[in-house]
C-alpha cells in the first residue's frame, strides 16, 4: 500500500553523506545516521504495539478509521484525498488479515511516517544561512550604508536581537550534555531567531519540528528541511502517527542531538506567557534522559527554559483574533497567516531594523528532566547542592527500568515548574508596558464591559498625554522593584529610555507593521485605537497587572490578572 | 516486596498514629520526631535524627503546614530520587494557595510526591478501626508503597491523579469542619448546615479549579466523604476548635481547647484573597474568617449567608 505525503524537502546533490568531524555538534551527523535512526524509530513503534494482545490490530484500525474521517473532510489537500480509497479498504480489509500481513503493513505505514517526519542536516546549508541571514536582513534595511559587509550586518543583526542569560554556563555545559531548548512560544519567527542566538553565541544548532504548513513555502522549506527541522502534521490524529513522532523526537535526544520543543505546544494566542503546559512532545525528551541515565550514558539531558520577547510580534494580528474567536468556540488551527506571505516579511523587517533590540532572547537556569539544577557538567544537583543519581528516579523497591507511566508524572511535574521559570525570565519589551498601561486605561474606563465589548472601543477612549506618561513612569518604577526581586526582567530600553521616548518607540514600532493601528499619538492625548492588539502586547504583564498598579488602577489591574489566569 | 523500612516525619497523634498502623502491618518504622517521644508500639524506632530516614524508601509526612518547609530542607540532605514522600496535611502555603506537595518537590530532589487525606482522624487509626482514605499522587508506585505501608483490612486506600484536587479538597474541609463545629455550637439546625456545607464544598471546587484541580475530585472522599464524617461526628479538633469558638471562647482558648494545629485558623482568609484576586466568589471562607478574627458574631455570620441572593445552582 502506497501513501502519498508531499515531496520531501528539496536537497543540495551529495556523493557521500557528510562525515562529521569530532568537534562538531552531535546533529551534523544526522544524514549520516539517518537510516540508523528510522530503523530504530519503527523498531519502538511496533515494539509498543505487539506489546498488547491485538496491538497490530488495534493500531491499523485506529490510524486507518482516523485517516479516513480526515481525507473524508473538508479540510484535506486534494492531492491527499486520492489515498481515501487505499484508507478505507484497510480499514475493511484489516480484520481478515493474519498477523504476519499486518505487522508488515504496519511496519511499512510507520516507515513511510518516520521518513515523512525526519529531517535532515546538511552542514553546508547550516554555514550558508548562518552566513546570509545577517546580510539579509541587511539588505531589508532602508538605511543607506548597506555595503557595510559582515561585520556591519552582524553588528546590525546583534542590536536587533539580543541574547542574554548564562550563556558561558550553557556552552561549557553543551560539551558534556545535550541542550533540550524549552522556550516560550509566541511567533514562528521563534525557531529561527533562536537557531541565530544558538549559533552567535557558540551553542550547537537543534533539531525541530515545525509544523507541515511552514514546509510549503519552497524556500522556507528549503532551509528547515536541511537544518534538522522535521515536519509535523498537526491534522493528523491517529496514534501510530503520535507514535512515531514521539518517538523520532526522543531518539534525536538520546542520541545527542540538541532539540528544541515549545512546550506550549502552539503560538500563545493571547500573548500571555504559557501558564499550563501541555508539553507533548517535550514529553519525548523526559523519556530520553531516562533512558540514556539508565544505559549510564556519560551524556546527560539538560533543558535549558527560553523566553522569547519580541516588542513586535509578527502574527500579533492573527494570532490575537484568533483568541478572541476562540473564545467564542471556534477554534481552528491557523494555516494561512502572516507567515506564508513573503511581503509580510519584508514589511515586518522593513520596520524592524532600525530599532534596536527589537527581539530578546533570554536563556533561564538549566534543568534536568526531574526538575534539579544542574553543575557545570550537566549533573543533578540536589536542592542542598549534592550531586544526585538520577536512576534514582527510575528506581521501585531499589529495582532500577525503564517505566513510561511513571514519564508522564515526570513530564508533567516538569510542565508546572516551567511556567515559573517562563514569568521570571520574562524580559519586558516597550511595545507591552506601553500597552499595558493603555489598555489598563482602557479597562477602567470601560467598567462592567467584558473583553468582547471592549474589543469594540475603538477610538472612544483617549488619555491625555502627561497623564499617561506619569501612568507609565509609575508603572515602570513598580516593575523596576518587580525585577529587584527577581520575579520579572525589564529591556535595558525600558529600564533607561526617558518616558517620553518609551511612548514615542512603542506608537512608532506598532504603526506602518500592523494593518491596524494599535494607537494614535494625537500631541496632547493618546487615543486607543485597536483594543485587541494593545490587550495582545500587554497580555505578557498579566501576571504581574496587580504588583504593577497603584490604588486608582487596582481594579482595572485585577481584571487584567483575571482574565490573564486562564488563557 | 520491599522492606525497606517505612519513614514518618512527626511526632503528633497523626505521626504517632501512622507508625502505629505501618507498625501493624508487620513494617518496621522509623519514627522521626524533634522531641523524640517514647514509641508507640513495637517495630517503632523513634530518633531525632533525620539521617536514618535514608534507609527508608516511603516517608510519610505529618506535620503542620507551616512547618512543611523547613522540614522539606532538612530531609533534603537525606533523600533524593530514590524516595518517595506523602504528606497528610490539610495546609495550603501562601497567598497563592500553593499545594503542598510543591513545597516538598521544591525543598527536597524527592519528585515522586503524593498526599493522604479522606476521613482517616488520628484515633481510629491507631486503633485500627476500619477506615478509609485516598492518596493524590502521579505516581503508581507511591500510591502502592503507601497500600504496602499503612493499607489493610482495616484502611481502604483509594487512589486518584488529581494531587493538587485532593490538597485543596482536605484543606477547604477543614476549613468547613470548622464552621461545622460552630454551627452546631450555636444551635444551627440539619437542614441549615447541610445548605451552608453544601455551598461551601461548591466554593472549595471553585477554588480547586482556580488552582487546576478536577471537579470531581470533591465529590470523592476527598471532598464530600471527608466532610461527611466530620459532620457525622468523628470528633475531629476542626470541629472541636468550631465548637469552643462557638461557646464564645477567644480564637486562642479555643485553639489550646481543640489541642491540635489547626489549619482552617490561617486558610480562611487567604481563601478569601485568593479567590477576590481570581474573580471568584467565596462568602463561606469570608464569613469562617470573619468568625475566626471575631468580628462577626453567630448572629451576624448567618444572617450575612441567608441575605446573599439565590440563583441557579
Amino acid at each position: 500500500m502506497r501513501l502519498v505525503f508531499p515531496p520531501a524537502g528539496l536537497r543540495l546533490p551529495r556523493l557521500r553523506p557528510y562525515l562529521p568531524r569530532p568537534d562538531d555538534p552531535a546533529i551534523f551527523g544526522l544524514d549520516l545516521e539517518r537510516k540508523d535512526i528510522l530503523q530504530e524509530v519503527v523498531r519502538r513503534v511496533m515494539a509498543r504495539c505487539e506489546a498488547r494482545p491485538g496491538g497490530l490490530e488495534y493500531a491499523l484500525n485506529e490510524v486507518a478509521f482516523h485517516e479516513s474521517e480526515r481525507l473524508a473532510s473538508g479540510d484535506a489537500r486534494p492531492e491527499e484525498r486520492a489515498e481515501l480509497p487505499r484508507w478505507r479498504a484497510l480499514l475493511h480489509r484489516v480484520g481478515r488479515m493474519d498477523e504476519t500481513e499486518r505487522r508488515a503493513t504496519l511496519r511499512e505505514l510507520a516507515s513511510r511516517m518516520a521518513d515523512d517526519v525526519a529531517g535532515r542536516f546538511d552542514p553546508r546549508v547550516y554555514r550558508f544561512a548562518v552566513g546570509v541571514l545577517p546580510h539579509l536582513v541587511g539588505r531589508l534595511s532602508r538605511s543607506e550604508d548597506e555595503d557595510g559587509g559582515t561585520t556591519r550586518a552582524l553588528d546590525r543583526l546583534d542590536a536587533l536581537v539580543q541574547v542574554e542569560g548564562p550563556i558561558d554556563r550553557l556552552r561549557v555545559i553543551a560539551r558534556h550534555a545535550t541542550l533540550v531548548l524549552v522556550p516560550t512560544h509566541s511567533s514562528h519567527l521563534d525557531s529561527i531567531v533562536l537557531g541565530y542566538a544558538l549559533h552567535r553565541h557558540g551553542l550547537p544548532p537543534v533539531a525541530y519540528g515545525a509544523g507541515k504548513n511552514l514546509f510549503t513555502h519552497p524556500l522556507l522549506s528549503f532551509f528547515m528541511h536541511n537544518l534538522g527541522a522535521y515536519r509535523v502534521d498537526r491534522r493528523i490524529r491517529a496514534t501510530l502517527y503520535k507514535d512515531v513522532l514521539k518517538t523520532y523526537a526522543g531518539v534525536l535526544v538520546e542520541r545527542g542531538y540538541g532539540s528544541l520543543f515549545f512546550p506550549g505546544g502552539t503560538r500563545s494566542r493571547s500573548g500571555c506567557v504559557e501558564t499550563r503546559l501541555k508539553l507533548g512532545l517535550a514529553g519525548a525528551a523526559v523519556e530520553a534522559a531516562a533512558r540514556n541515565a539508565l544505559a549510564r550514558r556519560a551524556r546527560s539531558v539538560v533543558f535549558v527554559p527560553a523566553t522569547i520577547n519580541y516588542a513586535l510580534v509578527l502574527e500579533a494580528e492573527t494570532l490575537i483574533d484568533d483568541w478572541l474567536r476562540e473564545r467564542g468556540k471556534a477554534r481552528y488551527i491557523i494555516e494561512d497567516d502572516e507567515t506564508g506571505r513573503v511581503e509580510r516579511w519584508v514589511a515586518f523587517f522593513r520596520k524592524l531594523v532600525n530599532f534596536s533590540a527589537a527581539c530578546i532572547v533570554r536563556f533561564g537556569e538549566p534543568l534536568d528532566a526531574w526538575g534539579n539544577a544542574v553543575d557545570d557538567e550537566g549533573r543533578s544537583v540536589s536542592p542542598d547542592g549534592r550531586r544526585i543519581d538520577p536512576v534514582g528516579y527510575l528506581t521501585s523497591s531499589g529495582r532500577a527500568a525503564h517505566e513510561p507511566a511513571r514519564d508522564v508524572g515526570y513530564t508533567q511535574q516538569l510542565g508546572e515548574l516551567l511556567p515559573a521559570r517562563y514569568l521570571r525570565d520574562t524580559v519586558v519589551t516597550s511595545t507591552q508596558l506601553v500597552a499595558h498601561v493603555l489598555y489598563r486605561r482602557l479597562v477602567r474606563s470601560t467598567p462592567g464591559v467584558d473583553v468582547f465589548g471592549r474589543i469594540r472601543y475603538r477610538g472612544d477612549v483617549s488619555v491625555p498625554r502627561a497623564e499617561l506618561l506619569a501612568d507609565l513612569g509609575a508603572t515602570r518604577e513598580r516593575l523596576g522593584e518587580l525585577e529587584a526581586r527577581g520575579r520579572v526582567r525589564r529591556s535595558r530600553l525600558v529600564a533607561t529610555l526617558p518616558v517620553e521616548v518609551l511612548l514615542e518607540r512603542a506608537t512608532s514600532l506598532w504603526s506602518g507593521y500592523h494593518t491596524r493601528v494599535a494607537a494614535r499619538d494625537r500631541g496632547t492625548e493618546i487615543v486607543v485605537e485597536d483594543p485587541p492588539l494593545l490587550l495582545y502586547y500587554q497580555n505578557r504583564l498579566a501576571p504581574f497587572a496587580e504588583a504593577l498598579a497603584d490604588e486608582a488602577n487596582l481594579p482595572a489591574a485585577r481584571e487584567i490578572a483575571a482574565a490573564g489566569a486562564r488563557p | 516486596m520491599s522492606r525497606m523500612p517505612v519513614g514518618v516525619v512527626g511526632g503528633g497523634p497523626f505521626g504517632r498514629a501512622l507508625a502505629v498502623a505501618a507498625a501493624r502491618n508487620g513494617r518496621s518504622v522509623l519514627l522521626w520526631s524533634r522531641r523524640a517521644p517514647a514509641a508507640p508500639a513495637p517495630g517503632i524506632v523513634v530518633t531525632d535524627d533525620a539521617s536514618a530516614l535514608e534507609r527508608a524508601e516511603l516517608v510519610l509526612v505529618a506535620v503542620p503546614s507551616p512547618h512543611i518547609a523547613s522540614i522539606a530542607a532538612m530531609l533534603s540532605r537525606w533523600l533524593d530520587g530514590r524516595h518517595l514522600l506523602v504528606h497528610a496535611s490539610r495546609g495550603l502555603e501562601g497567598d497563592g494557595l500553593r499545594p503542598l506537595s510543591h513545597v516538598l518537590r521544591e525543598r527536597t530532589a524527592v519528585r515522586r510526591v503524593g498526599v493522604l487525606a479522606g476521613p482517616i482522624v488520628a484515633a481510629a487509626l491507631e486503633a485500627g478501626a476500619p477506615l478509609g482514605g485516598i492518596v493524590g499522587t502521579l505516581f503508581g508506585e507511591v500510591e502502592e508503597a503507601v497500600r504496602a505501608a499503612i493499607g489493610g483490612p482495616t484502611l481502604r486506600l483509594y487512589a486518584t491523579r488529581d494531587v493538587v484536587g485532593v490538597e485543596v479538597a482536605a484543606a477547604m474541609v477543614g476549613l468547613l469542619s470548622l464552621a461545622a463545629g460552630f454551627c452546631r455550637g450555636i444551635g444551627v439546625g440539619p437542614g441549615s448546615l447541610a445548605v451552608l456545607l453544601s455551598r461551601g464544598m461548591a466554593e472549595a471546587r471553585r477554588i480547586g479549579q482556580a488552582l487546576g484541580a478536577e471537579a470531581r475530585t470533591f465529590e470523592g472522599l476527598a471532598g464530600h466523604g471527608d466532610l461527611l464524617a466530620a459532620v457525622a461526628g468523628d470528633e475531629r479538633p476542626e470541629v472541636r476548635l468550631g465548637r469552643a469558638l462557638a461557646r464564645g471562647l477567644p480564637l486562642a482558648e479555643a485553639v489550646r481547647e481543640a489541642g491540635a494545629h489547626i489549619e482552617g485558623v490561617s486558610i480562611a482568609r487567604r481563601v478569601q484573597r485568593f479567590a477576590a484576586r481570581a474573580g471568584l466568589e467565596a462568602p463561606v471562607s469570608a464569613t469562617i474568617a470573619d468568625v475566626i478574627d471575631g468580628s462577626l458574631g453567630p448572629e451576624g455570620a448567618i444572617a450575612r449567608l441567608m441575605a446573599r441572593p439565590a440563583g441557579l445552582e
